[in-house]
């Protein structure tokens, strides 16, 4: 991991753990409704607490949302060219697809990020708090790995083909 | 699998399978259609009349263009397959091309693939047009009193084997153009379509073993030898040229020249190939990181077993009391 890269994932971490303190709250509005408060859009001001926005640079950043019953994890993944801005979205929408094996990945990631998580008071309720930020930490750090690693395989790909071709030229 | 063969893999299986039964004694039916790239579909049938005579019909969208290319294509083909006893061209069948009668009783197994290679050497025609001309211009400029200077670049020959995608064939003096016009119908393809033609362009710079291979350059804009042929189009900006200059070590003997024209006209399917090829490469690689994140999930899940397990009773033998 890169020097840089540390004290991001560490804010990230603590953020998050701080904004995970969630408890079952039934909706305002609707009778026998229990709603992401995060998700709707709701007059209470006691609801919604402060966001959170934590930017390493203009390509990364990560938006946490907190309200009571649930909150909203945004990350945007770095894309430095073309081709990186293919590959993320390739891949997150890949992940969006297999939403429900992830159960706190979001479908669609909110505007101006590349993916979001929706982690609600149910997910921790049934599962442990702090291994749900490992897994958010360990996402960010691979999802960066992964993708420098898919451009370097296509270019490393790339270069072959083209040799391997214009090889059986060589008389 | 990292080169595309010339020749089509079902032709030759199929008359193999067909001459094999024939010399059994028992000649096959058949009536198959096969498809090969470039909107080429080639049908094999039998004779109405004799079992052992089989027809190859071949039809391809490039079949107008080449023979506009010059005079005696048809007898290009023929010539390609008068050595071999048994193929004789005849009347075309109905929607195809180009008919060949052949005789399962007298051809060798050395026949079959040439007739595999039909589309190939129908392509070839436009080339050898152009190793043709290319001889000439190069005579002319060796012999001073005819060489008239301005009239040193042949005449440009136009391949349409696609919808819209074209090749340019362009003989000089001291090398031979050829221009393949594409376009890419995908973003994602385009994307990584620049990526490996960046990288034909720069594998013969970096590479010391392939300098000897032809030089690629690669535009967005028409190369001047294309030209006349695009300006009267409306050209959208998602095309792309891509220019090989074979210099005469490519194209000296005969050998040499079939293997060059094999290796470009199947440069586009080569291509696009591997742009598919990376794709799912990329996408089984997102399956597995797909696993292995849900696995971290699976890991903050608090295990039901650990709870309950002062609650749950068990029998003797080890299992659960329901209650």
């Amino acid at each position: 991991m890169s020097q840089s890269l540390r004290p991001y994932l560490t804010a990230v971490r603590y953020s998050l753990q701080a904004a995970l303190n969630l408890t079952n709250f039934s909706s305002q509005v609707v009778e026998r409704h229990n709603r992401p408060e995060v998700e709707v859009t709701n007059t209470s001001a006691e609801l919604l607490l402060q966001p959170m926005h934590i930017s390493r640079n203009e390509h990364e950043q990560v938006l946490i949302e907190p309200s009571v019953n649930s909150v909203r994890v945004s990350i945007k993944v770095k894309q430095a060219d073309e081709i990186e801005q293919i590959l993320v979205h390739k891949f997150t929408r890949f992940l969006e697809q297999r939403a429900e094996s992830f159960y706190v990945l979001r479908r669609v990631p909110i505007e101006g990020f590349s993916i979001s998580f929706l982690i609600t008071n149910k997910h921790t309720e049934t599962m442990k708090t702090e291994k749900l930020v490992d897994f958010i930490i360990e996402f960010m750090e691979e999802v960066d790995k992964e993708i420098s690693e898919m451009k370097l395989f296509l270019n490393a790909r790339a270069r072959f083909v083209a040799e391997a071709y214009l090889g059986e030229f060589v008389y | 699998m990292l080169h595309l063969r010339p020749e089509n893999l079902l032709v030759q299986k199929t008359l193999t399978e067909a001459w094999n039964a024939n010399e059994a004694g028992s000649p096959l039916t058949l009536d198959r259609v096969i498809s090969d790239f470039d909107y080429t579909t080639l049908h094999v049938s039998n004779s109405p009349d004799i079992k052992s005579t089989l027809f190859l019909s071949i039809k391809t969208k490039a079949w107008q263009s080449i023979s506009q290319c010059g005079n005696g294509f048809l007898e290009h083909l023929e010539s390609k397959y008068a050595e071999f006893p048994g193929i004789t061209a005849c009347q075309p069948e109905q929607g195809f091309d180009y008919t060949l009668s052949v005789d399962l009783g007298q051809i060798q197994p050395a026949a079959i693939i040439q007739l595999s290679l039909l589309k190939i050497h129908a392509m070839s025609f436009a080339f050898q047009l152009a190793f043709d001309e290319f001889g000439q211009l190069s005579q002319q400029a060796q012999d001073p009193a005819s060489f008239s200077g301005s009239d040193s670049s042949g005449t440009v020959r136009m391949l349409q084997y696609r919808d819209d995608e074209n090749i340019f064939i362009k003989p000089s003096n001291d090398r031979i153009t050829v221009i393949f016009e594409t376009f890419f119908q995908d973003e994602t393809d385009k994307v990584f379509g620049k990526v490996f033609l960046q990288e034909f362009v720069d594998a013969r710079k970096r590479n010391r073993s392939i300098q000897s291979a032809p030089q690629v350059l690669f535009s967005h804009e028409p190369p001047l030898e294309a030209a006349p042929f695009t300006s009267s189009r409306k050209l959208d900006k998602d095309r792309r040229f891509i220019t090989f200059v074979l210099f005469p070590r490519h194209f000296q003997t005969p050998e040499l020249q079939f293997s060059s024209v094999c290796h470009l006209t199947l440069f586009r399917n080569y291509f696009h190939y591997h742009i598919k090829c990376s794709k799912a490469f990329m996408h089984s690689r997102m399956r597995y990181r797909v696993d292995t994140f849900i696995k971290v999930l699976n890991r903050a899940k608090v295990d039901e077993e650990d709870e309950g397990e002062q609650q749950t009773r068990r029998t003797i033998t080890g299992r659960k009391l329901v209650y």
